[in-house]
């Protein structure tokens, strides 16, 4: 198959969507063209960096501040609260 | 399906039961279970943290104002992300009106790395029509399916604004992808 073929292909590679097999063979395929490989490689951590990203933390403050809002605006929400860590544990019945 | 989705899915299915029956309490379970995937998701949207706490706000708000129109047939998180992407819309065209850059507290306050923002900016630069399914696919991990459903748009078209959004972002990153 010719290069053109695999060029076709880099999307799917980049976002691990082939069967091993061709991914295999695209590899090889790049070693022998550095163009290839660098769109295999430069767009594979481009995907790799996205799927990675945590991205932004949602703080405490912030949680609280949506409830805060939500109140404001007349919502009665009741979020569960996690029982505080003296409470996880069930001490054992003395006597 | 694994047991933490399906527990997820079951916990859904009874908050939705109670908030239908009036239970205005329901959207507390609703905010635990989605509250943070939405904040994400619009903060990503929108670039700052006060405006992704307003929609998130407005989001959960809007639930319960169509808390009659809510059916527990596995589409209410389609139907939540489609809420919550129409109001990042509403606030986007409002910035463009009063030309507010859409990051003014990004970079603040927020202790990132260097990668981190990078992409968040790189992000923010692309048009929505790729941003949007990067939100969604790669950063969210939602199914092609549930995002073109949001989007309402067939899975083909979405795959390729994927892949186009994907050399986009890669693009404007440059040299920080080839460092890396």
């Amino acid at each position: 198959m010719n290069e053109e073929f695999y060029k076709k292909l880099v999307d799917l590679y980049a976002g691990r969507e082939l069967p091993i097999e061709l991914e295999e063979q695209m590899e090889l395929k790049a070693f022998g063209s550095t163009e290839l490989s660098h769109d295999m490689s430069t767009l594979r951590r481009t995907v790799d960096t996205l799927k990675a990203d945590r991205g932004p933390d949602f703080t405490e403050e912030s949680y609280q501040r949506v409830l805060m809002k939500l109140y404001a605006r007349g919502a009665n929400i009741e979020p569960k609260v996690a029982a505080p860590m003296h409470l996880q544990y069930q001490l054992p019945i003395q006597g | 399906m694994p047991n933490d989705a399906l527990q997820d899915s079951l916990a859904e299915k009874r908050w939705l039961a109670s908030l239908a029956e009036g239970d205005p309490k329901a959207l507390g379970g609703l905010y635990e279970m989605y509250g943070e995937r939405i904040f994400r998701y619009t903060f990503r949207m929108l670039g700052n943290r006060t405006d992704a706490e307003d929609a998130t706000a407005e989001t959960f708000l809007r639930v319960l104002r169509r808390s009659a129109e809510l059916r527990a047939d596995g589409a209410f998180r389609t139907w939540l992300f489609r809420i919550a992407r129409n109001l990042c819309i509403d606030k986007l065209r409002q910035h463009k009106l009063m030309e507010l850059p859409p990051d003014a507290q990004y970079s603040g306050a927020e202790d990132r790395t260097t990668l981190r923002v990078a992409v968040q900016q790189a992000l923010n630069d692309l048009p929505l029509e790729y941003r949007e399914p990067i939100i969604y696919c790669d950063l969210e991990e939602l199914s092609a399916k549930e995002t073109a459903d949001i989007l309402n748009i067939s899975v083909p078209a979405l795959k390729s604004r994927l892949y186009r959004g994907r050399r986009a972002l890669r693009d404007k990153l440059g040299s920080t992808i080839e460092r890396m």
